[in-house]
């Protein structure tokens, strides 16, 4: 059965139908053509599929498309303001934080829900940040002094 | 698929009452979506998010009410919890990734009845209690009669359960929630161990203990054997070793992908152990003799 969603996706009204089965990450690249937000478990384990949702950071391949209906969403396509990046992308890029470039746009968002949070956040409350985001090349290290480098600028 | 939204309890019961076993309830979604994407779809899915005032946390007398729709990341962040039920607050906070906690529900977390669910050995510890809603009226369940079996529980395919209802520990109780995984909080518990002590009021036995085994068996238990041996006890050496081990001997593990039957009966009681010093270390000040 197809359901008509309503939501607001990097601060644009949009409306458009999914099949009820749908989850919010199928509906984000499939329908939407939102493609920086991306699939790879699928089971709400590896992060690749993060997005702000409401102002929290959540895994939207186990969400369902219709929990959008009225819901703000942000997704890494939102976060570069014209051709300026967002300091937490210009951060990964200044650190080497990105090898295969995967994993990417969900550390960015988690990143980005943390900096949200909190302006001055601890080592403790980075590693907790990113917990639920893997990365298979960098080794992490890279990762925090990105994340570190970015609540520098902000 | 059918989908529905319904927006009262009433509401919800009457489409649960109609679609009987086809129908299933979701609320976050984080375990449900896993099963209609790699399972099978339900015939129809009953979206219970919209339903307004079944997630908020609340004192009621010496207890906490929590609302079924409260996320774990809203117990995790909620000082109510975290001061008044802190063996709760340590299964939140060992909860899967914030992405999960920022969604996951306490309800589904205990209608998935999975035995290794991580809310529910503390809940069985804390002698917490349901509330499921029926067509013919409310019912509540204490959690130690709750779980069926992996998946089952008293809820069944008619009940909604929308509240639960959790009584503040004794003064003067310590309480832990131990959990056994490669990837921290990530991972699914190889072994989850709750336990709860309340010493005497001259801190020198043991006037109540609570022990609550997760992944163990087909559903979360309490190790009422072993409790009922250390009950009005001094914790000492010789009395701790054989406890640990009665722990071990009331669990029914399973082999998995995860760890062997006998690998985690060695952890039951190693995580029995550590948590019945670390309690009576807290609760009375003193080491166990």
């Amino acid at each position: 059965m197809s359901i008509t969603i309503n939501t607001t996706i990097n601060g644009k009204t949009v409306s458009a139908g999914a099949e009820a089965s749908t989850s919010l990450l199928e509906f984000l690249r499939d329908t939407l053509e939102y493609k920086g937000t991306k699939l790879c478990c699928n089971t709400g384990e590896c992060g690749a599929c993060t997005v702000i949702y409401n102002g929290k950071p959540i895994n939207s391949c186990v969400t369902l498309a219709a929990d959008a209906n009225g819901a703000e969403i942000t997704t890494i396509e939102g976060l570069a303001d014209g051709d300026k990046l967002h300091p937490v992308q210009q951060a990964f890029i200044d650190t080497g934080a990105v090898q295969c470039g995967y994993c990417t746009p969900g550390y960015i968002i988690s990143v980005k829900a943390l900096l949200d949070r909190t302006t001055k956040p601890t080592l403790e409350e980075i590693e907790e940040a990113v917990s639920g985001n893997i990365c298979r090349c960098t080794g992490y290290a890279k990762i925090v002094d990105a994340i570190q480098l970015a609540a520098q600028k902000l | 698929m059918d989908y529905f939204e319904p927006k009262t309890i009433n509401e919800a019961l009457a489409l649960l009452a109609k679609h009987g076993a086809e129908a299933k309830v979701i609320a976050g979604g984080t375990d449900v979506m896993v099963d209609i994407k790699y399972k099978e779809e339900p015939g129809c899915l009953i979206n219970i998010k919209k339903i307004p005032g079944l997630g908020a946390i609340r004192e009621n007398g010496g207890s906490l009410r929590i609302g079924a729709l409260t996320t774990i990341r809203d117990l995790e962040t909620s000082g109510l919890v975290r001061d008044k039920l802190p063996v709760l607050w340590e299964a939140s906070h060992q909860f899967a990734s914030l992405q999960i906690r920022n969604t996951a529900t306490i309800g589904g977390n205990i209608c998935r009845a999975s035995p290794s669910g991580e809310t529910l050995t503390p809940l069985l510890v804390l002698d917490a209690k349901a509330t499921i809603a029926f067509a013919d009226g409310e019912k509540t369940e204490p959690f130690t009669s709750f779980f069926q079996g992996p998946g089952k529980s008293t809820v069944g395919s008619k009940g909604l359960l929308t509240a639960i209802d959790v009584p503040y520990p004794a003064q003067g109780s310590r309480g832990v929630y131990l959990k056994h995984a490669v990837r921290g909080a990530m991972d699914i518990a190889m072994v989850g161990v709750a336990v709860l002590i309340t010493p005497d009021t001259a801190k020198n036995s043991l006037q109540d203990v609570r022990i609550g085994l997760g992944a163990v068996a087909p559903t979360p238990l309490r190790a009422s054997k072993t409790e009922a041996l250390l009950r009005g006890k001094p914790l000492t050496t010789a009395l701790l070793k054989e406890a640990a081990a009665m722990a071990a001997s009331e669990s029914s593990p399973i082999s998995d992908q995860r760890s062997s039957a006998e690998y985690r009966r060695w952890i039951v009681e190693a995580l029995t152990r550590r948590g019945l010093e670390q309690t009576w270390k807290a609760a009375t000040g003193k080491e166990v003799a």
